[in-house]
């Protein structure tokens, strides 16, 4: 067991778009046998690369969602996530880094490092994954690996070295030397398939030799004994290998491969490099939170005897059904094991067990700690975590954030509503920030998520893989309203038309309250049956779904009902239901409501010349800069910006940058809306409700 | 109000009195101590004097990270707030977020002309209007004669007043016979005030060495809380 252990390896490959991250990963399928012929990214029959498996990404020749594919190497077994490059896709990134115990950063030999490359750098530190650089289009014209190495180290701040030299560049690359056995090698064949080892060409000698040195000299700060070999002029290859490992490990070395996946050069050594250098799943240590323990952190351990632990980090609808693709933390999974889903607290019996291939599969009996594969007809959300019965861990928070942009659908025809409600379900499922309902009065179908790009995506995907057609309203930014004050109720709902009368009064205060509602019953002596108050908590609630300023839902409030008289034949559930409603609409403007709107924490990234024009662009959008960071060459700027200002940033700030900077953003809290603002919401929202009682 | 009697309260107010009432635009101020001692409390302390009155303040970080300034900021302002036993805590700290920017400079070796040229850029474009800028983790053991009179050059400019720390390294002795730090000997004529921060009697406490044109070695009636690493009188 511990063997295969040690022959796993889970990575992912990070890159800016269009470093040709997809290309790399074809030739990776190709010389593992897993495929057999090479696709082209944006080839126009026979169907574009194959871990692009959707159609979306075919046609943009970008990677959204991570397939997941296994391969073997040299007797290992690699699993390849195919990790989303765009920063917007916040959940998918998070999942996908997860499960990675390494990574291959690629970089284009003419581009280097790009803004994007930072930004996943950022998240690869983020989530401490070790990893190696690949520097991919030595092919392509003004190639310059060695300006590339310098501005890994500048710029990515890490300590990196070439473990290899290019023979030739540009259209006259031929292959690559290899620094640690000190020889040539060259790729052969229609698909470079043969890899054919030589001596070193006597014009690169010395070159090589100086590259050698300097990589010696960084990987010997890892090991004592490497720096002794040096010393005594005795390095042996073996020496070198393991010092290499032990700093790439503990993530303060990256070594850098070079090559053009396009031109089938250096793919091979980079995958022995993927086997030396980066960690087997028992080498990265693993934190799961115990849910009866407040969360407590638990360590796991890759072994496959333990009781198993295991996260959902991705759901797929398949012609046959729901794919889960599972990481196994800890423990095992065979077919027929009886698991147990932390969320749901729903036990299952596994069915069928399988090893994805992008989209073919492969059936097998189980698997162990640190391999990744997927279940059939698992009724899971992705981001759950997997369990033995009698565990109740979880691998994530299971908090999620609440969505805070919002967007009206509406689908064209009959066929497309159909559809839609289908795609709908399934993207609630795959994501939990995003969300739909039916808004009561409009019957609109809305969708809610974290962002315009956000919402975007999954518009795109509807089209394409649900053949949705769907007219879509503005996007709408999600206030919220709340009190500030404490304001007392006394309300008496009457109503006497023939009959079986109406009567209820209550009597108590609301005030704010910190989470979105609370009822409290402090109704002494009876003057409200016990059965009567759930309907006043009930009434309550359905007035809080639209305030009285602007419409939007009510949260941060306490509802404390002290006091109330009933009639022994006229009260009833509904009458109590219609007084507490009537109590907080007699409340609620007494109680100083206000508008609260979602601020937004942006990090922009520009070259810094440019800072000035990204303050100024936050400044205008009613931004508070937090921070400023700088490092010489780039400036990340930390604001914190109100969402109803951020639409159409992306642009603008593309436009004042000459393209180079770029942000992120994420939903970080709400707050009140300044007054002038307020007004305007306010406003609008009257002549809205004019309107539609014209109608 | 609230705001106000804190003011008037504030130590910060009795280290101005000493200073001719204050360190006034286009002047240059150094707190300098051994590591430890408490100089970016005083620094905190300044910035907050100056965002609970509304002013807007830049501090600018040459070694620590963002959230470890932050840190500063919440530590002191939780301990002020305590002391000073201000009501709506919340609202007074949303808006000295609001007035604060941090701003790092991480690489080692940054040149001023491009600190001034960040600072330039958030005080003009970026409408930021600040008239504090408290500079943490400047190294003054490198010759920066020029740079100080770079900053002085930028305060005047913009009408600033610039608050830095000076981190005293190495063996004894750090200060001459008269309590001078001696790395800074040689920056006297750019350097409008220095305060030291010395222990004294299991406490630390503030000494004015330098006050414009007058040099000096008086003892402010100021030091450390160690607890609270709030400003007190003696």
């Amino acid at each position: 067991m511990d063997r295969a252990t040690k022959q796993m390896r889970n990575i992912g490959i990070s890159a800016h778009i269009d470093s040709g991250k997809t290309t790399l990963t074809e030739r990776i399928l190709f010389y593992c046998k897993k495929i057999h012929r090479i696709h082209e990214v944006k080839e126009k029959e026979g169907g574009g690369a194959t871990m692009d498996y959707m159609e979306l990404e075919r046609e943009r020749g970008i990677t959204i969602t991570s397939a997941t594919t296994n391969v073997n190497w040299n007797a290992h077994s690699i699993n390849i996530i195919d990790t989303p490059g765009h920063v917007d896709f916040t959940i998918e990134v998070e999942r996908s880094l997860r499960v990675l115990d390494g990574a291959i950063l690629v970089l284009c030999a003419v581009g280097g490092v790009q803004s994007q490359t930072l930004t996943v750098d950022k998240q690869l530190k983020r989530y401490r994954v070790p990893c190696l650089a690949f520097i991919n289009k030595l092919d392509r014209a003004g190639a310059n690996p060695f300006k590339v190495k310098d501005q890994i180290n500048e710029k990515l701040g890490r300590r990196a070295a070439l473990l290899q030299i290019p023979i030739g560049l540009e259209d006259k690359l031929q292959g690559v030397v290899d620094l640690i056995r000190m020889k040539a090698f060259y790729f052969d064949g229609s698909n470079g398939e043969v890899v054919r080892e030589k001596d070193i060409p006597a014009e690169l000698e010395d070159e090589a030799w100086r590259y050698r040195e300097e990589l010696l000299e960084t990987a010997s700060l890892f090991s004592d004994d490497l720096a002794e070999a040096i010393l005594e002029n005795r390095v042996t290859e073996e020496a070198v290998i393991k010092a290499i490992r032990k700093g790439t490990i503990s993530r303060e070395f990256t070594p850098i491969y070079l090559g053009s996946a396009y031109r089938n050069k250096g793919v091979q050594l980079l995958l022995d490099g993927v086997i030396n250098f980066l960690p087997d799943p028992s080498e990265v240590e693993n934190i799961t939170l115990d849910l009866d323990q407040k969360e407590k952190q638990i360590l796991l351990k890759a072994d496959a005897d333990a009781p198993c632990v295991s996260y959902a980090f991705k759901l797929e609808e398949g012609p046959y059904g729901q794919l889960t693709y599972i990481r196994i933390y800890q423990g095992s999974i065979r077919k027929s094991d009886e698991l147990f889903n932390t969320r749901s607290k729903q036990k299952f019996k596994v069915g069928r067990v399988v090893r994805m291939h992008a989209d073919h599969m492969e059936d097998i009996d189980g698997a162990m700690a640190g391999d990744i594969i997927a279940l059939f007809g698992l009724d899971c959300a992705s981001g759950d975590t997997i369990c033995s019965p009698g565990l109740n861990y979880a691998m994530t928070s299971i908090y999620v954030p609440e969505p805070v942009i919002s967007l009206a659908v509406e689908p064209v025809d009959r066929t497309s509503a159909d559809h839609l409600a289908k795609a709908l379900a399934r993207f609630t499922k795959e994501d939990p920030t995003f969300r739909m309902y039916i808004d009561s009065e409009s019957r609109q179908t809305i969708i809610q998520g974290m962002g315009e790009l956000h919402l975007d995506v999954y518009l795109e995907r509807m089209r394409r893989e649900y053949r949705v057609e769907v007219m879509t309203g503005q996007p709408q930014v999600a206030y919220r309203e709340a009190i500030t004050a404490r304001a007392h109720f006394d309300y008496v709902h009457k109503k006497q038309t023939g009959g079986a009368g109406q009567f209820a009064r209550v009597t108590g205060y609301i005030e704010p309250f910190d989470g979105t509602f609370e009822f409290i019953n402090e109704v002494k002596g009876g003057h409200i049956p016990r059965e009567f108050i759930p309907s006043c908590d009930k009434g309550m609630r359905a007035s809080l779904k639209k305030g009285q300023l602007i419409g939007s839902p009510v949260i941060g409030l306490r509802a404390v009902l002290t006091d109330g008289q009933f009639h022994p034949v006229d009260s009833s559930d509904i009458a109590f239901q219609l007084a507490s409603q009537g109590a907080l609409k007699q409340a609620y403007q007494k109680a100083r409501p206000q508008i609260l709107e979602p601020i937004m924490r942006v990090v922009a990234e520009t070259p810094s010349e440019f800072a000035g024009n990204v303050f100024a662009s936050l400044n205008r959008r009613r931004g508070i800069i937090i921070s400023s960071i700088e490092d010489g060459v780039y400036s990340r700027i930390e604001a914190e910006v109100p969402l109803s200002e951020m639409f159409g940033y992306s642009t603008g700030l593309r436009s004042m940058t000459q393209g180079k900077a770029e942000f992120t953003m994420e939903f970080l809290k709400y707050t009140r809306v300044p007054a002038n603002v307020a007004e305007q919401l306010m406003e609008g929202h009257r002549k809205k409700l004019e309107a539609e009682q014209k109608k | 109000m609230v705001k106000k009697t804190l003011s008037a309260r504030s130590p910060i107010k009795i280290l101005e009195r000493n200073i001719s009432g204050g360190l006034g635009s286009g002047n240059l101020a150094v707190f300098a101590s051994r590591k430890g001692a408490g100089k970016t409390a005083c620094l905190v302390q300044i910035a907050l004097d100056r965002l609970l009155e509304e002013k807007p303040v830049i501090h600018v970080s040459y070694s620590s990270r963002v959230d470890y300034i932050i840190s500063w900021y919440e530590e002191i302002f939780k301990n002020l707030a305590t002391r000073d036993k201000l009501k709506s805590v919340m609202e007074i700290h949303d808006r000295v977020i609001r007035n604060r920017v941090i701003m790092n400079f991480r690489q080692e070796g940054m040149k001023t002309e491009q600190v001034l040229k960040s600072l330039e850029a958030l005080l003009g474009p970026g409408n930021f209007k600040a008239r504090t800028i408290i500079v943490d983790g400047f190294n003054f053991y490198l010759p920066c004669f020029e740079d100080l009179i770079l900053f002085k050059k930028f305060a005047s400019d913009h009408q600033l007043e610039f608050w830095f720390s000076c981190s005293l390294k190495g063996e004894d002795p750090l200060f001459d016979e008269e309590g001078f730090p001696i790395v800074l000997k040689d920056y006297l004529q750019a350097i409008d005030v220095i305060i030291t921060l010395k222990h004294d009697d299991g406490r630390v406490k503030l000494n004015l060495i330098k006050d414009r044109n007058r040099m000096m070695s008086k003892k402010l009636r100021l030091q450390l809380d160690p607890q609270t690493l709030l400003l007190a009188g003696v």
